[in-house]
């Protein structure tokens, strides 16, 4: 169907209107952690920066731990990203296929872990953590974000097993393929999309965390980037560059990871629907 | 027998070896000075500490006011608690309501003694018989203008609230605000707003039996001053923290503001001549003679049930607070932390900062302000736990907000704030 004229001027406006929307904020950052900090303050706000400085940036990275934050937050981010993933993908299938007393209602029991306010097991699990020698380690945020995403990424993860043709598992099946192997080299490749979906989720929950990190880490030196990016930034006097500039900072490294993991999703599941 | 005297020699030398070193006296010290060049002048100050003292190690560990309302009890009650803590007079009523704070009675009359406290500093934390931290720095709310932009109006320094609306209106053209008052629900305009009541004579919030004493005329007057002037800010203002109010500032978009310190923007982001700052006291009622406002002294307590601890902590307190050492401690943001000793105001180590020489004149105006900083909950010399809930949960500034945003008059926003302040009180 040909789009008329006045259709394809609604349907690009809607569109640059919604990359407006969602693209200025960024852009507000970005360009203002490159103007001089006059420009930055000014009373009449510049849209396209009248100064190039990169000064904020040296600061950012001579005068703070931000590269040591950075490297927190991808550990944490990326190691509690794997296990739930390693943990949902079992687990969904268990609900999806298996047949075990109580199944049903399990799964909607899990999710309630997902409708506690953090802040209510925040001191409950700071005790727990103390006594098991938790606290002021990059392991324990691991498992409190593990503990958090894993509810929504197993739903999450089932509705995608759910969208797989049952004739494909029946044939493995035929072929004498253990569960096992079934999940691993029938299911898995089929659903990358929905295990790129839960990998975006966890990453992002764990990446942004800011609640337990900002509680169960002590010292400076094991800080992920909100924490530590709220302590550079001050209370009472802000310098709004350096702020910026770390906001800025904080952000590339997602893009870009997520720029090759999502195109190397988008082939693992252009693979899949070929096979 | 030359074998051994030799054995018996090495045996006795092993021995007193043993006895001359011992581990040191390991102190952990959560402060919430986290930006990065505050943590770095700490640690100057800890190596050259620890390196005086080799039977003491004092080991920073920065934190966040955000979070420390939470995370101190938990610690404590966990056992991995520190041993000094930073505190705010609030902050330090809910460290005793956990049986954390250790009261630093015989310390505090040492110093007191050696340096003496300025005593705005060191009341709020004097109470039920003990003094329960050591005064580190203090922080009080000035009103900052410009120079230049009072000469080119023809204005004078406003003294009263008539002289300071006036002026705010002459200043308030161009797309220029004549002031800049924040109305967010937060700190911030709790300070603001207390900054006026003090200077209306409303700065007891309880009576002498715990009750509330918000609701009454002065307060009532503050409040409606508060309103006039906050319609001269920016419409934004209702949002707004410390950062930017300094900002609204900074870009000549305020005329005058009231903040603890605008230097460090000022000098840094502003790049305006120093001599242009000016800086007086928060001008009061019409009906009253004296400025007075709102002062957060900053201090120290010592949460340790371990005596050699507990020694080992005020050995390093007391360091401190010697002016060779204090002045390098308060310049971690010079401009900003003003001294709580009367040694400390003259100190050397604190005059000769570079950014304390350039705006010499402005930082002793601060001072000046500061030895009538009051603070709300600590004015009667009783202290009564329910302040930790009413800073916490920004009732003054939520009353505030019932009239600037809600558009109620300011006899039932203060109305309401009584309201408030009871039923937290007498729960």
């Amino acid at each position: 169907m040909k789009r008329t004229w006045p259709q394809s001027i609604a349907l690009f406006g809607g569109l640059g209107l919604l990359a407006a929307v969602i693209g200025l904020p960024f852009w507000w950052v970005a360009s203002g952690s490159i103007k001089v900090p006059r420009e930055i303050i000014s009373r009449v706000p510049t849209m396209v920066p009248h100064s190039f400085t990169l000064q904020h940036f040296e600061k950012l990275l001579q005068s703070t731990d931000f590269p040591g934050y950075l490297l927190n937050s991808m550990v944490v981010a990326l190691f509690s990203t794997a296990f739930t993933i390693a943990l949902a993908l079992p687990a969904a299938y268990a609900f999806f296929r298996m047949e075990f007393p109580g199944r049903a209602a399990l799964y909607r029991v899990i999710l309630l872990a997902y409708a506690f306010p953090s802040v209510v097991v925040l001191i409950p699990i700071y005790g727990l953590f103390a006594r098991l020698g938790l606290i002021d380690t990059r392991i324990g945020l691991v498992i409190v974000n593990i503990a958090f995403a894993l509810p929504f990424s197993i739903w999450m993860m089932r509705s995608f097993l759910a969208s797989v043709p049952r004739e494909i598992e029946e044939a493995a099946v035929i072929d004498g393929a253990p569960p096992r192997v079934i999940l691993l080299r029938i299911l898995t490749p089929l659903i990358a999309p929905g295990i790129a979906s839960v990998s975006i989720f966890t990453f992002i929950a764990s990446w942004t965390e800011y609640l337990f990190a900002s509680v169960l880490i002590v010292s400076d030196a094991k800080r992920t980037i909100p924490v530590g990016f709220a302590g550079i930034i001050g209370q009472y006097q802000i310098d709004w560059g350096l702020l910026l500039a770390g906001a800025t900072a904080a952000t590339i490294p997602v893009v870009i990871l997520f720029a090759f993991v999502g195109r190397w999703f988008v082939s693992g599941l252009t693979e899949g629907a070929v096979k | 027998m030359k074998t051994r005297l030799i054995a018996f020699a090495g045996f006795a030398s092993l021995l007193m070896a043993g006895t001359a070193y011992s581990e040191p006296v390991n102190i952990t010290f959560w402060h919430m000075e986290q930006p990065p060049h505050r943590v770095q002048r700490m640690q100057e100050l800890l190596d050259e500490f620890n390196k005086a003292h080799p039977d003491i190690m004092v080991k920073q560990e920065p934190q966040s006011w955000g979070e420390v309302y939470a995370k101190a009890p938990a610690a404590f009650a966990a056992g991995t608690g520190p041993d000094l803590l930073f505190g705010i007079p609030d902050f330090t009523t809910v460290i005793k309501g956990i049986d954390a704070v250790v009261p630093v009675d015989d310390l505090a009359k040492e110093m007191e003694s050696k340096h003496g406290f300025v005593p705005a500093t060191i009341a709020p934390y004097q109470y039920d018989g003990h003094t329960w931290a050591i005064p580190a720095y203090n922080m009080a709310i000035s009103m900052w203008y410009r120079n230049s932009e009072f000469k080119a109006a023809g204005i004078e320094v406003p003294k009263t609230w008539s002289e300071w609306k006036a002026a705010a209106e002459k200043l308030s053209v161009d797309g220029k605000y004549g002031v800049g008052l924040p109305a967010n629900k937060q700190l911030y305009t709790d300070q603001t707003v207390y900054a006026l009541m003090v200077n209306s004579g409303a700065q007891d919030i309880y009576n002498e039996d715990g009750s509330i004493s918000f609701d009454k005329p002065e307060t009532v007057s503050a409040f409606e001053t508060y309103g006039a002037l906050q319609k001269l800010s920016p419409p934004d203002s209702t949002s707004w923290t410390w950062g930017e109010a300094e900002a609204c500032f900074a870009s000549a978009t305020c005329g005058t503001i009231l903040q603890f310190s605008v230097i460090n923007t000022y000098e840094t982001q502003a790049e305006a001549d120093p001599a242009d700052l000016g800086v007086a006291p928060v001008p009061h009622a019409d009906d009253m003679t004296e400025s007075g406002t709102i002062s957060y002294s900053n201090a120290i307590m010592l949460t340790t049930k371990d005596e050699a601890k507990q020694a080992a902590a005020k050995t390093f307190l007391a360091w401190l607070l010697e002016p060779a050492n204090y002045g390098r401690f308060l310049t971690m943001e010079p401009g900003l932390f003003l001294p709580v000793t009367n040694d400390g105001a003259e100190a050397e180590s604190f005059w000769s900062d570079p950014v304390v020489t350039k705006y010499k004149s402005q930082v002793e105006t601060m001072i000046a302000n500061s030895k009538n900083g009051k603070l709300f909950g600590f004015t009667t010399g009783k202290v009564f736990p329910s302040i930790g809930a009413i800073s916490g949960q920004n009732v003054i500034a939520e009353s505030l907000q019932k009239m600037v945003v809600d558009g109620d008059s300011a006899a039932d926003a203060v109305k309401y704030g009584q309201q408030k302040m009871s039923e937290i009180a007498g729960k």
